[in-house]
């Protein structure tokens, strides 16, 4: 295959029908993979008083990280970063982008293998699993984000009839069980305050916003649709969270590695259908491969402009390389994974991502207009 | 005598056996007729090396001017020769009376020839060419112009029903290898003057004639100056069939996937045209390309639209299942054996167990052989002449797969999983698409004998990933689905009533998006109220 073959990098548009779905399933996959056990570890059977909690602080976040792209609507964040801050300022706060997209990418797919391996290809080298998800996803980047828009359309409703089907037949055994969400709000708002705290924090997914709101259609409509696709996850994580807090029971459910994928496993829809989480888990893994290959895109485009090159596609293959060994190295085993997604490090992490360039963009933003002018010229 | 007077003239030849084609084209290029009427036919003679198939009759018009008739054999309709010949020999009272001069002789002859189209050129190359179309050409001696006369008469096969598309409610008609047919038979179907056919030639030696007919105001200009150009990008010695044509076109060279629909029916082509898309017409063979296509195009067939919507939806969403089985089954066995016996329940799964026991190969093994065998047994059928093909079926199919499982090579549940996955391949409506299939199918296979349904799950996204990039003349390969077009999905996987697909796909009809009216859909009852009340309005 050669570049010729695919349109050039700034002449592609996605739809926001599409956008809205790449972010919902980069979202919604990790949510369910991880968070209800992290939710429940402070606020217990209120896990789901946290899940509405973190949607307004989620939605802060965003409005932070995608407001100036509204304001640049022809702009990626490092394109702007340069015009308000200077030509190397701006390359310098741009590379905290990368440093996050790179994180979040070993993280999603390393999730995605630790799933893979503890459930059901428990002999197979980890490394395999990174580097398939790692390929496949290059290879979505590769081909552009039109196409990745296009894939997002196609494995969407996949996704959601997993996500549907797996709760319907969860609610009669979570009506069963519903005495596990009592009593209400019985220690106060404190532990549910602070389990809504990793669900926020993890909205720094949504930084793919900085690089995505000039391909979208209607770039100034680009932040409603942001929201909408928080609010969409957020239901999803208000949902399995109680279901996964019923049917497990707070306490073990806390404990549980995947504990939505537990739940499933226990739903037995018929004689002849049993054990069926592995397709609840296929459709899963849809999910993150449309997340992994649009961070993917976000993470090379952003660096192909902070070096200066015209095309993004010669730098996918050796910052795969890059990804595919953090992904496997930065983690020792689960457990470690486990640990990064605790508030003390989560957060500090994810905070200086999401505020430390975009405080330094806002803030430059302020002082341009309020230097008067317009901050939109150089 | 005669072979001293050919010998005589040899020298005069100016095209000798040690040039080559180019050189040969432009000295004939550079040739024209000239006063003599035998030198014409000896050069005529000369440039097709004396072949048998160029005609020639000598004759006098009106027992004076010498004068000779030169065509292809069996390419001209001997009725209209005839009556040109009779036209010049005897009914000659117009010859007589403006002999006097003779600048005057060649409009009386023209006067004379009672046929469709009459040219006139000195061009001999061109009058070589016009001749292999099946018209005769008139030398008459002392004139260095010739005379083309329209005689074709295009001999082909008659208009049957093509083998490998038929339906069971619908037209019978087929096309055939004269491109004149072809086009008439679009014609007929769509009879407004906004049916815009194109011709070119393309081929050196083959001269073949490509025609595209669309509709003009309804196909995207855009997309048919892209067309023209691809198509005038073609530099080749000869273009002998449509598949030519299309890998020189293809947006995306490397895929195994068909990016132009091949259809010997007319009613498909049509249906197409209608929808703003272009059909590409090749002469000398029936099938016709469709561009752009989609891939939900190949798994569609004209019956959908004839029977009534539910059973139309109801075939076309049973041949979606079929093409996901063709492709997925044999990976999905391959990883439930190896990887995830626990998805089968207990009693199915002793039962697969139980018929592997003995079988000395590895379950992939076992099915890529079943496999190959079967693509062999299958090109084999194709291969063999009509009267033997159900041997072969008996042999490959019955004798060899019950003897494999007798002798224990295969397991029973290895030959039900192949043959179900044929059968399913075979309900794909278009040939090329099927091989696609089948050959993305092993790809599968051997995904799912290493890393199981999380192997195949990468096959997945890569093949998701390469149809998503697709493009078919800039039309994505995956609409509707992906791009997501909410009003196209009408008429997708499932049809809607055909009174309430008003309008066309979206990315390919825009300029004309509304097909019908809309809301005609039918009130009986209602109608007949409405006449009733208004009847009785007028009574009263």
């Amino acid at each position: 295959m050669t570049t010729e073959n695919f349109p050039k990098a700034t002449t592609e548009k996605i739809a926001n029908r599409q956008f809205l779905y790449m972010l919902f399933m980069m979202r919604t996959t990790v949510v369910i993979a991880l968070l209800p056990v992290l939710t429940s570890a402070d606020a217990f059977q209120d896990a789901w008083a946290s899940a509405i909690v973190s949607f307004f602080g989620a939605a802060l976040l965003v409005l932070i990280i995608g407001g100036l792209g509204i304001k640049f609507p022809e702009l990626t964040a490092v394109e702007y970063a340069q015009k308000l801050i200077g030509k190397w300022p701006g390359k310098a706060v741009s590379l905290i982008f990368i440093l996050a997209f790179l994180v979040i990418i070993a993280t999603d797919t390393r999730i995605y293998a630790e799933a893979l391996v503890t459930g059901f290809l428990t002999e197979t080298p980890l490394a395999f699993i990174v580097f398939m998800m790692v390929i496949a996803g290059s290879a979505a980047a590769y081909s552009g984000i039109e196409v990745i828009g296009r894939a997002a359309d196609l494995l969407f409703p996949i996704f959601v009839a997993m996500l549907t089907l797996s709760l319907a037949f969860a609610i009669p055994d979570a009506l069963a069980m519903k005495e596990n969400l009592q009593p209400v709000l019985s220690r106060g708002a404190g532990p549910v305050l602070r389990g809504s705290m990793v669900p926020i924090i993890i909205i720094a997914q949504y930084l793919s916003l900085t690089m995505l709101i000039p391909v979208t259609n209607q770039p100034k409509k680009a932040l409603g649709t942001a929201l909408w696709a928080l609010a969409g996850s957020s239901l999803v994580l208000i949902l399995v969270t109680l279901a996964v807090t019923t049917i497990q029971g707070p306490d073990h459910g806390s404990r549980l590695v995947f504990p939505f994928f537990s739940m499933v496993r226990t739903l037995n829809i018929s004689v002849f259908l049993e054990r069926i989480e592995i397709f609840a888990l296929f459709a899963w893994g849809f999910g993150i491969f449309i997340g992994v290959s649009v961070f993917m895109y976000c993470g090379t485009r952003a660096m192909s402009q902070i070096i200066g090159l015209q095309d993004y596609r010669p730098l996918i293959g050796p910052l795969a390389v890059i990804w595919g060994t953090f992904s496997v190295h930065s983690y020792q085993d689960l457990f470690e994974l486990r640990t990064y997604f605790q508030p003390r490090i989560v957060i500090p992490y994810n905070l200086f991502w999401i505020l430390v360039p975009m405080g330094i963009l806002w803030a430059a933003y302020g002082i341009r207009s309020l230097a008067g002018g317009n901050p939109n010229e150089k | 005598m005669k072979i001293q007077k050919r010998k005589n003239k040899k020298p005069d030849n100016p095209l000798t056996d040690n040039m080559d084609i180019s050189q040969r084209y432009q000295e004939v290029q550079k040739m024209k007729l000239g006063p003599c009427l035998e030198q014409n036919l000896e050069t005529l003679q000369q440039i097709s090396g004396y072949s048998q198939d160029v005609k020639i009759r000598r004759f006098n018009i009106n027992h004076q001017i010498p004068a000779a008739l030169v065509y292809m054999d069996n390419m001209t309709n001997d009725t209209i020769v005839e009556e040109i010949l009779r036209a010049l020999m005897i009914d000659t009272k117009k010859i007589e009376e403006w002999e006097k001069g003779r600048h005057l002789l060649r409009s009386a002859i023209k006067d004379l020839l009672i046929v469709n189209s009459v040219e006139e050129t000195g061009s001999i190359g061109e009058l070589f060419f016009k001749m292999t179309f099946g018209n005769t050409i008139i030398l008459v001696d002392g004139q260095p112009t010739a005379f083309i006369c329209s005689t074709v008469d295009q001999k082909t096969r008659s208009i049957i029903e093509p083998n490998a598309e038929t339906t069971i409610r619908g037209p019978r008609e087929g096309f055939v290898e004269s491109l004149c047919t072809n086009i008439t038979l679009i014609r007929r179907r769509i009879r407004v003057p906004h049916l815009w056919i194109e011709t070119l030639e393309i081929g050196s030696l083959s001269k073949t004639l490509v025609a595209f007919a669309y509709i003009k105001g309804l196909a995207d200009e855009k997309m048919l100056q892209e067309l023209r150009d691809r198509l005038n990008r073609i530099d080749t010695d000869a273009i002998l069939e449509s598949g030519y044509i299309e890998e020189f076109i293809e947006d995306q060279p490397f895929t195994l996937f068909p990016l132009a629909l091949r259809t010997e029916r007319p009613d498909k082509v049509s249906s197409a045209i209608l929808s703003g898309r272009v059909g590409v017409f090749i002469s000398g063979t029936p099938h016709v390309l469709i561009i752009p296509a989609e891939l939900p195009m190949f798994l569609q067939a004209p019956d959908d639209y004839y029977e009534k919507t539910p059973v139309g939806s109801f075939i076309r969403s049973l041949r979606w299942l079929a093409a996901i089985i063709s492709v997925f089954l044999p990976g999905f066995y391959v990883s439930i054996v190896n990887f995830h016996q626990e998805l089968l329940p207990t009693a199915l799964l002793l039962r697969v167990t139980a018929s592997r026991e003995g079988v000395p190969f590895p379950v992939v093994a076992e099915i890529l052989m079943m496999e190959i065998l079967f693509e062999v047994l299958r090109e084999a059928g194709i291969r063999l002449p009509a009267a033997i093909g159900p041997a072969i079926s008996i042999v490959g199919a019955l004798v060899l797969g019950e003897a494999a499982i007798r002798a224990g090579i295969v397991s029973p549940a290895v030959v039900i999983v192949v043959a179900l996955t044929a059968i399913a391949g075979f309900s794909t409506p278009v040939f090329s698409m099927a091989i696609a299939f089948r050959i993305v199918r092993f790809g599968f296979t051997l995904l799912a004998a290493v890393f199981g349904l999380f192997g195949m799950q990468f096959g997945i996204l890569l093949l998701i990933i390469h149809l998503c990039a697709l493009r078919s003349v800039g039309i994505p390969y995956m609409a509707p689905m992906a791009p997501f077009i909410l009003q196209d999905m009408k008429d997708n996987i499932f049809r809607a009533w055909t009174w309430n697909r008003s309008t066309r796909p979206k990315l390919i009809g825009k300029r004309e998006p509304l097909r019908q009216k809309p809301g005609q859909r039918p009130h009986p009852g209602k109608d007949a109220q409405d006449k009733n009340s208004g009847g009785n309005k007028n009574d009263n």
